[in-house]
């Protein structure tokens, strides 16, 4: 009847609607777009110039295309880069090197003993309000706070070098005491006995010359911790054992007051001292 | 030899995995290689260590061969136990040549003045790490092997690494003992417990990956992969966002493995902030609140929530400064002042 046209009339009518919105939907939407287009095709242009520009400007003066004789601007990029590693590098193996960070500096301490490049420590310092150290990555057996209570606010150069002596003595000391277990492993009797700053070895040792062998008992305190040699060295022997004997452990004494412990043992050890 | 100590060495033999038994018992090196070829290390556990004791019993072991199985036992299954860090004090500037004699008979001797009835055992091992088992007694009964404590000390350094057993109460006398033979003055306990200890000794002795800036030549870390088949189809859109996710990753965790710990622990005590109309807690009193985070790994899965999406980078230095501040339990108290932020206590 009535209603039931009337209602397919408002459903008509409501379709509609729908699809006018929709297509004016679709209209904004394509506006939106093409805006879109000509944004970006302004801006490629404008990369484009610029582009050209560039090319232009390494032509040089003479207006010629490529040059032979003239690098490419990737080859001028390339050596420069290699320029700068090669200059970090070198600032790295002189052992102290930096880096400003956004609340201060950042330092780099490489060790090394004797030609042997071994651990690099950081620290992390901040420079405002006062020099203070942020964090690091120290042993926690260096002393970090006494070296900074005496010179890290009055005197940061000084600061860095002491701790750099502390830091290569300590691996200094513990590379001689590595080397030794390494390869005069057969000499040591039983443990090789240190601590955690390899300031106190002590260890008994053989030295063996034709068919006998000669224990040794040796003790060496290095009470400088700035420096890989010790200060004092006790070697003994057996109460019962001959004179000469006695004077080896003296000689043995000296060597290790003067030279590496690892080169101390293998220059006693080729020598190949006869006892009669 | 003793029955309590025949039957200590068959309980510790059988708490070591059939497989380890053989290495374990060589470590130990009080049964010869000879000795050791007797046993047969493929029946069950039960005949093992019966066997072992036996051979114990001819070499006529004590509680002291004893207790360095036990040492062994837990050096190399130290995860077994919960380890707290101890921060040792000293004011004086002069550094004390370590040796450890000294350092033995110091300790055992303070130990012993306040309990006769202790055992205690050294060994040392090639890190300087120095393990100390005590078995703790009263004046009326000999030591409880079952129950010690240990305590991981490395020389010339301000920290010990402690796991109590349950009595608690000789907590004191331990400290005190270490104090003297190490040459310091007092000690007090770090906010900083875990199962891991080598992940404890990480963080306290600065072993964790640091983000240092630096110009130091580091081997460099092939970071972005290119794949093999890169599909031109797909476009990664949120590439920046992700960088700089990676980026303050990076920043804030290091890029090595992190420090294993299985919590951390913050305890509020801030006030309850809240729109004054809304009347909730009349009185004026800190709200209280413990936030327990625990996790088999912790501070990996809180490296991977940035990069998951499932949290915000940075993330909260509350969470990041673990390892810097050695510590995971801390106190979170309203600062005093005109802003009313909140602080970690020290």
């Amino acid at each position: 009847g009535v209603f039931a046209h009337l209602e397919l009339l408002e459903a008509q009518a409501y379709k509609a609607a729908v699809k006018q919105e929709e297509s004016e939907q679709q209209k904004e939407k394509l506006a939106g777009l093409r805006a879109r287009v000509q944004e970006l095709r302004l801006q490629r242009d404008d990369l484009r110039a610029k582009l050209d520009l560039q090319q232009k400007g390494q032509l040089g003066k003479e207006g010629v295309v490529s040059d032979p004789a003239q690098p490419s601007p990737r080859a001028v990029v390339e050596w420069k880069i290699k320029n700068l590693m090669s200059m970090l590098q070198v600032f790295y193996l002189t052992g102290i090197s930096g880096k400003l960070t956004k609340r201060g500096v950042c330092f780099c301490i490489s060790t090394a003993y004797e030609g042997t490049y071994l651990d690099s420590y950081h620290l992390d310092l901040l420079t405002k309000p006062e020099v203070q150290i942020y964090r690091h990555s120290l042993p926690v057996f260096i002393p970090l706070q006494q070296i900074a209570k005496k010179y890290l606010q009055t005197d940061i150069r000084r600061f860095l070098a002491v701790l750099s002596d502390h830091l290569n003595a300590y691996v200094g000391r513990r590379y001689q005491a590595d080397q030794l277990q390494e390869h005069f492993s057969e000499q040591i009797e039983g443990t090789l006995q240190r601590n955690s700053l390899c300031n106190l070895l002590v260890f008994n040792y053989n030295v063996s010359s034709t068919s006998k062998t000669f224990p040794f008992h040796a003790r060496l305190l290095y009470r400088d911790l700035c420096c890989s040699l010790p200060t004092e060295v006790d070697v003994s022997c057996a109460s019962d054992a001959p004179a000469a004997l006695a004077e080896m452990a003296a000689a043995h004494v000296g060597l290790f007051r003067r030279m590496a412990l690892h080169k101390a043992f293998s220059s006693f050890s080729s020598a190949g001292e006869s006892m009669d | 030899m003793d029955e309590t100590v025949a039957e200590y060495i068959r309980r510790t033999v059988l708490k070591i995995p059939r497989d380890e038994i053989k290495a374990m018992l060589q470590k130990w090196g009080f049964l010869s290689e000879a000795q050791l070829e007797t046993v047969n290390f493929r029946q069950i556990k039960e005949n093992i260590s019966q066997d072992v004791v036996q051979l114990c019993e001819e070499n006529s072991a004590d509680i002291k061969q004893a207790a360095v199985l036990d040492i062994i036992y837990n050096h190399i299954y130290p995860n077994k136990r919960v380890w707290s860090v101890y921060k040792m004090n000293k004011t004086g500037e002069e550094t004390e040549v370590f040796e450890l004699a000294e350092f033995k008979t110091k300790f055992k001797r303070r130990l012993r003045s306040a309990l006769k009835n202790v055992t205690i055992n050294f060994k040392e091992y090639e890190d300087n790490a120095i393990w100390i088992r005590i078995a703790w007694g009263t004046p009326y009964r000999t030591p409880n092997q079952y129950k010690p404590s240990y305590a991981v000390y490395h020389s010339q350094t301000p920290y010990v690494f402690i796991s109590t057993s349950v009595f608690k109460s000789n907590l004191p006398l331990l400290c005190q003992a270490l104090v003297v033979a190490s040459n310091y003055h007092d000690i007090r306990e770090m906010e900083l417990r875990s199962h891991s200890l080598n992940s404890l000794k990480d963080i306290v002795f600065k072993r964790f990956s640091q983000n240092f800036q630096s110009y130091c030549p580091k081997p460099l870390q092939g970071r972005k992969v290119a794949p093999d088949t890169v599909d031109l189809r797909i476009v990664e859109e949120n590439r920046s966002e992700k960088e700089r996710i990676q980026r303050l990753n990076r920043e804030a965790f290091g890029d090595g493995p992190q420090p294993k710990i299985e919590f951390a622990q913050y305890k509020l005590e801030t006030m309850f902030k809240s729109d004054p109309k809304m009347n909730v807690l009349d009185k004026k009193e800190p709200f209280r609140c413990l936030v327990k985070f625990s996790s088999p790994h912790l501070l990996e899965s809180l490296k991977s929530l940035a990069p998951a999406g499932m949290a915000d980078a940075p993330l909260s230095p509350l969470l990041t400064c673990i390892p810097q501040k050695a510590r995971n339990y801390f106190k979170i108290r309203e600062k005093k002042g005109v802003l009313p932020e909140s602080f970690v206590s020290p």
